[in-house]
């Protein structure tokens, strides 16, 4: 009787709960801040560079929400995106085939260490975090081969086109977040989608239940490298050059952006697009520290704070509306 | 390298076929887990011995006595910053901020004890270790009480120090080794560097702790199952806050090694050793999950890694090989303490056991 009585509570309560209506606000919040404080920031230019700088590592992010909605850590992100930069710099490919082309190469790297993940974890049983983190240095040294000092040149089409805005309103580079999020949208309701989250949740009831247990993790690790994939070649867009430890400061910020996401790292809840939001708003809080004058020394002290706090705060949020359904 | 370890629990772990015939029947449970640790650190030391004798075919140098010191004085900074690592890992944690605090340890350590007192005065030892330390308090406070996994939390307070030192100091850390260190880490007594004897004796004293203390017990209890330590009236909250503080100061202390061994501190010098710390404790046969491993294997982990680190560097190779070598070291030493492998390596033992029984 007390649950239908109070239909609107259970509604507040999934809607507080949700972690990504959590990070919108926040991001609407810091979005004002910066217009108070930089007067430009209301307009296309200011907007389109930070959908710029933002796509790389919300492609990263939304990436490693695969292994972390399965309890698992992938340390590999920063190894792929290194490895997919200095390829495309070294072989720059031109024109809009060329793109295409590298493209492919770019999720066929990422997609090819997730495999490898994934059948270690999956099949052979090992520990996510160790093994990714050997798969993480082999890419690193892997990139140093093919380009032992930054240099290098991606081809015109992909750093011009994938910069510049559409109709000069539209930002390239969100079509392809964008795009990212409507295939989750997508994969979320297939077989596989619901089996990430079931078993992210209870590996036991998921296997008992009649899902291939091994078969989504080792699914996870490969979508997960593919969108690395996909956001090394973003990021390739972004910088133009190359560079052998390209990923390696994005690391942190991936597991930043999924923690203000509000994806549990236990596993089995959150979702892609609150890693995504997450990202933009720690990249927007970088911009309005700048902005407001703080030292760029101190950006990863607010950083790590930002990061601390987020995460204190979901789980603040989740004990709550345990503690209130358990009264209820 | 299978047939090495296997042959080596042959010879170690048979108390005499009569004995074992006796205690068939009866849980061995025990047994087999004191085998497990003893095969992977038994076979890190094995590998280590193979790659030293291997690496005198590259440079007839190497094997040397003055080659021994010099790979035990480079594996001294990993192996006290490992132990700490090892720590945290034994309770199920992991410590990520160790590069941040090595700094932090080397920066204050310039900055104090060559500034505030040339002459050395030993108050500031502790006080620069306390700060570290306190790093750790932190880190452990966040992960008990506020439940932050340990990955992200230590993570984020590395950040948050490394951003710290960065911006006090400037990005230029001032200041010189104080005497003190450089003794330590360059004296001599007796014909063999001070360093090397005082690693050893830290060896002694820190597999002392891990293995025969009630403390080092109560952290293998955490690590296996932290529900039944509580239950069995661990209290988890202070075993925690200690572990991450002695992680956190065993870093710190690793900065003073590194600013009396290299006369400097540097914002970066903390970078080596992140990754290599967490290589040297899964190489030593430690499971990452916690609650198992040895210090005994770690400390052959990190001779390991700095060995062929060494001979990598003689090689000559680009820094990309090396890298990849190093990458390709430490999967191989996880897919070598898979189960499978183990559990092969365990019927072996057992086929040659119940064949001399019969006989």
């Amino acid at each position: 009787m007390s649950t239908r009585a109070r239909p609107d509570f259970s509604f507040i309560r999934g809607v507080m709960t949700n972690g990504v209506t959590m990070v919108v606000v926040l991001y609407v919040i810091l979005y004002a801040v910066y217009s108070h404080i930089e007067a430009g920031a209301l307009s296309v230019s200011a907007f389109s560079d930070l959908v710029n700088n933002t796509i790389p590592l919300a492609i990263a992010a939304a990436g490693a929400t695969f292994v972390i909605l399965l309890g698992g850590f992938d340390l590999s992100v920063a190894g792929v995106l290194s490895l997919v930069n200095v390829v495309l710099a070294t072989h720059p490919l031109d024109g809009a085939g060329g793109a295409l082309i590298s493209l492919l190469i770019a999720v066929g790297i990422g997609a090819a260490v997730g495999l490898c993940n994934g059948i270690l974890v999956a099949y052979g049983g090992l520990q996510s975090i160790a093994v990714t983190l050997a798969m993480m240095i082999l890419t690193r040294g892997l990139a140093l081969v093919v380009l032992d000092a930054p240099g290098g040149g991606v081809s015109d089409w992909i750093s011009d086109t994938l910069t510049n805005n559409l109709w000069g309103v539209v930002p390239a580079s969100g079509l392809v977040a964008i795009g990212v999020a409507l295939l989750w949208a997508l994969f979320r309701r297939t077989d596989t989608g619901v089996a990430l989250y079931a078993v992210g949740k209870d590996q036991t009831a998921a296997a008992l239940s009649g899902i291939n247990v091994k078969r989504t993790r080792c699914i996870a690790f490969v979508l997960a490298g593919a969108l690395y994939g996909v956001a090394g070649f973003m990021l390739s867009a972004q910088t133009a050059s190359g560079d052998p430890n390209a990923g390696a400061p994005l690391m942190l910020l991936v597991f930043a952006s999924v923690a203000l996401g509000g994806t549990a790292f236990s596993g089995g809840h959150g979702s892609l697009y609150g890693s995504m939001i997450g990202a933009a708003t720690l990249m927007l809080l970088q911009k309005v520290l700048f902005s407001s004058g703080v030292q760029s020394f101190y950006i990863g002290l607010f950083q790590g704070l930002v990061m601390v706090v987020a995460v204190i705060f979901v789980n603040l949020i989740t004990y709550l509306a345990r503690r209130s359904h358990r009264h209820a | 390298m299978l047939n090495s370890k296997a042959s080596g629990t042959n010879s170690n772990a048979q108390p005499g076929p009569a004995a074992d015939n006796l205690a068939r029947g009866e849980d061995t449970r025990g047994a087999v887990k004191w085998q497990r640790e003893t095969v992977s650190a038994a076979g890190v030391f094995v590998v280590c011995i193979a790659a030293l004798f291997l690496s005198r075919l590259i440079n007839p140098e190497f094997g040397s006595l003055h080659q021994l010191q010099t790979i035990l004085t480079l594996a001294s900074f990993l192996i006290v910053v490992s132990y700490g690592q090892g720590l945290t890992v034994l309770i199920g944690g992991l410590d990520l901020s160790i590069p941040s605090v090595i700094t932090l340890g080397g920066v204050l350590t310039a900055a104090w004890m060559s500034t505030l007192a040339p002459g050395g005065a030993w108050w500031q030892i502790p006080a620069i270790l306390a700060v570290c330390a306190a790093v750790g308090v932190v880190n452990a406070l966040g992960i008990t009480l506020f439940r932050i996994p340990a990955f992200i939390m230590t993570l984020a307070s590395g950040i948050i120090v490394y951003s710290l030192c960065l911006g006090v100091t400037g990005g230029t850390p001032g200041g010189a080794a104080p005497a003190s260190l450089v003794t330590l880490m360059s004296g001599r007594v007796a014909g063999l560097p001070l360093v090397n004897l005082f690693v050893v004796v830290f060896c002694v004293i820190a597999a002392f702790v891990q293995s025969r203390t009630s403390f080092g017990q109560r952290l293998y209890a955490m690590g296996s199952n932290a529900v039944a330590a509580r239950i069995a009236g661990i209290r988890i909250n202070v075993m925690t806050v200690s572990t991450y503080a002695l992680s956190a100061a065993f870093a710190g202390f690793t900065g003073m090694m590194l600013v009396g061994y290299s006369n400097g501190a540097t914002l970066r010098m903390g970078d080596p050793y992140l990754l290599p710390s967490i290589a040297a404790v899964v190489i030593g046969g430690s499971s990452i999950l916690g609650g198992r491993g040895t210090f005994a294997g770690t400390i052959g982990g990190a001779i390991l890694l700095t060995i062929f680190d060494m001979v990598i560097t003689s090689l000559g190779l680009a820094q990309g090989w090396r890298t990849m070598i190093s990458g390709g070291l430490i999967l191989a030493a996880i897919l070598l303490q898979h189960e499978g492998a183990l559990d092969w390596v365990r019927s072996i033992v057992r086929r040659r056991r119940s064949t001399t029984t019969r006989i």
